[in-house]
């Protein structure tokens, strides 16, 4: 198949009519504008509705109304524009709505900057919005990258009855890359298969068949049923959905662990650290939420390995599940910066020179 | 005779590249040169950020108030007038992506219009590989929108094809094929082909017409992104092994 110069934001946006979306609800903020301009333009070529809110809050909820019907939806904004969508989101949670939410991270907090960051991990993968919910959070370290997950994240959105999230940044949306967009999914709701969705419903059809779509549970006993049913559901998707990538990691003396963007400047720095002779591997969480606890213990308490390095483009937020995943069994440290400014491979080699010299 | 060079064309297409190629040959050769950065639609990759390589080569430099400076709201300055009212050998306009960005131009339709006859340069840089530019049904149209935005007439074509760091011989001859058709149905003709040297003499190699080539213009990369240099694997399907903890 014939490759296309895409930048980020057309690509993914793109992936996401593809994939079967005809709803797309949001609100401009850079650095993601170029997605709603893509699907202002796009969606009504494939029979779909693009719609730019009056604000991020409309947007959320008109995903919420739209993921109702069954249909694949998608909303997108960066850092404090998805701060707004928080209470929505949580109500789609609630509801157990699938639908794709993109987040273009920027620096912050508040305003922050436009430049492209990390900042928003926590906000992703341990909650955001209110109440006991879990998002499947994806990273994507490039644009392909990108395209592919958004490729499966509505039939896992589905699956699960959950809503996804993209954990992107500025650079991904931003850059342009060579890439192989896949064929379009013919996708319609199929009331068989969401028989949650409210598809149609009228006087003298059958009750049970009625569907509604709700957060709210009065009793605490309804709620405690609802509640439970959701985390049996988080309980399947950790043991199924945990995604990653070891990049030489199999005789290497330290870890770097890293996602998303900051991971392709690592994965350079681990070639030119190799090049110098130093075993370095690195972990690529690619799901976030599930976070692949597991397997990261397992790399990382190999007798190879003598410490690993966490680095991100904030003040160490995967940092900490990093740490739950490795449970002391061997030393950790941090390199990151906090203004959107991203680490550069020489940077990340002189870490791991230095760590390697027991500074 | 003052020489102006507007470049117009798909978000992507290289319009900065070209223009800053432009003026440098143009420095080069000792002309007095004007670059107007007139992007007013995306706050990224603006030929602003190469300010510095320009006026080093003795080229003046026209900005959007406020570009480069992390604030999304440009405006234009009164200084574009300078294209006009001052004495220049050659002035290069960037103008930003699509028919928005032509908008732009709209502004200075009078002054483009008392330019003499010959002067005035209006160039369409082509890329097949955009995905907005990928058909020429697609070329037309965004040929014809832009015309009608900007309120000036294209002059000719720029075939400016590739696929950054993956570009092959394909690129230039694919655009060659889809521009040609774009030309003949318009009238419009292929002003320049462009593209890094090896690649452009290969391309001239193959023996095609010269009608629908234009004038050769090798081309050096100026608007590296930071990730140039450490963006491995360069694009499209990977290679990465990955691993998903439900076994495929």
């Amino acid at each position: 198949m014939a490759l296309t110069l895409m930048k980020g934001s057309e690509a993914i946006a793109e992936a996401a009519i593809r994939a079967g979306a005809r709803f797309f609800f949001g609100y401009p903020i850079t650095p993601q504008t170029e997605i709603p301009e893509y699907m202002s333009a796009r969606m009504p070529e494939v029979g779909g509705c693009f719609l730019q809110a009056e604000s991020e809050i409309a947007a959320i909820n008109m995903v919420y109304g739209a993921a109702g019907t069954g249909a694949r939806v998608i909303t997108s904004s960066s850092s404090p524009g998805v701060s707004l969508k928080q209470e929505g989101i949580s109500y789609c949670a609630g509801a157990q709505l699938p639908c794709v939410i993109l987040n273009v991270m920027r620096g912050g907090p508040g305003l922050g900057n436009i430049q492209a960051s990390q900042a928003d991990y926590f906000q992703g993968v341990k909650g955001g919005g209110n109440g006991d919910y879990h998002l499947l959070t994806y990273a994507p370290s490039s644009v392909q990258e990108a395209i592919d997950i958004m490729m499966f994240a509505f039939e896992k959105a589905e699956k699960y009855r959950m809503p996804v999230l993209f954990l992107a940044d500025g650079i991904i949306a931003q850059m342009m890359e060579p890439v192989e967009m896949p064929e379009m999914v013919d996708y319609k709701v199929d009331p068989e298969k969401k028989p949650w969705a409210c598809t149609g419903w009228k006087p003298g059809d059958d009750p049970k068949k009625r569907g509604v779509i709700n957060s709210i549970y009065i009793d605490t006993e309804s709620l405690s049923v609802h509640n439970e049913e959701l985390q049996a559901i988080y309980a399947e998707a950790k043991k199924n959905e945990q995604l990653w990538e070891c990049y030489k990691t199999e005789d290497a003396e330290f870890i770097i662990t890293a996602f998303g963007t900051v991971a392709r400047v690592v994965k350079t720095a681990v070639d030119e650290l190799r090049e110098m002779g130093v075993k370095v591997g690195l972990f690529r969480p690619i799901s976030v939420w599930p976070f692949p606890y597991e397997p990261l213990r397992e790399t990382v308490l190999r007798d190879s390995v003598k410490a690993v390095l966490d680095v991100e483009v904030n003040e160490g937020q995967m940092l900490e599940d990093v740490r739950l995943a490795i449970e002391g069994g061997k030393p950790v440290e941090f390199f990151g910066h906090l203004g959107s400014q991203f680490p550069t491979t020489g940077e990340i080699k002189s870490k791991i020179l230095e760590m390697k010299e027991g500074k | 005779m003052k020489k102006m060079v507007v470049l117009i064309g798909n978000y992507g297409s290289g319009k900065t590249e070209l223009a800053l190629n432009f003026a440098f040959k143009a420095a080069e050769r000792g002309e007095r040169t004007e670059l107007i950065d007139l992007d007013m639609v995306n706050t990224f990759f603006r030929l602003t950020e190469r300010g510095r390589l320009a006026r080093l080569r003795e080229i003046r430099v026209v900005s959007p108030n406020y570009a480069c400076s992390g604030i999304e709201s440009l405006s234009v300055p009164a200084e574009v007038q300078s294209a006009f009212a001052m004495d220049w050998d050659t002035v290069i306009f960037d103008v930003g992506g699509d028919a928005v960005g032509s908008t732009a131009l709209g502004r200075y339709h009078q002054d483009f219009m008392e330019l003499p006859e010959g002067s005035l340069e209006v160039l369409n840089v082509v890329n097949i590989r955009r995905p907005l530019a990928g058909t020429v049904e697609k070329i037309l149209r965004l040929q014809e929108e832009m015309q009608i935005h900007g309120r000036l007439k294209i002059t000719g074509m720029i075939n400016n094809t590739n696929l950054a760091q993956m570009t092959t011989d394909a690129e230039l001859r694919d655009g060659y094929e889809m521009i040609r058709e774009a030309s003949e149905k318009t009238g419009v003709p292929v002003a320049y082909t462009s593209g890094k040297r090896e690649l452009l003499e290969r391309f001239l190699a193959e023996g095609h017409d010269p009608r629908f080539i234009g004038t050769p213009l090798p081309i050096d990369t100026y608007m590296q992104r930071d990730w140039d240099s450490w963006v491995k694997g360069l694009g499209g399907p990977s290679e990465q092994v990955l691993f998903t903890s439900a076994g495929g």
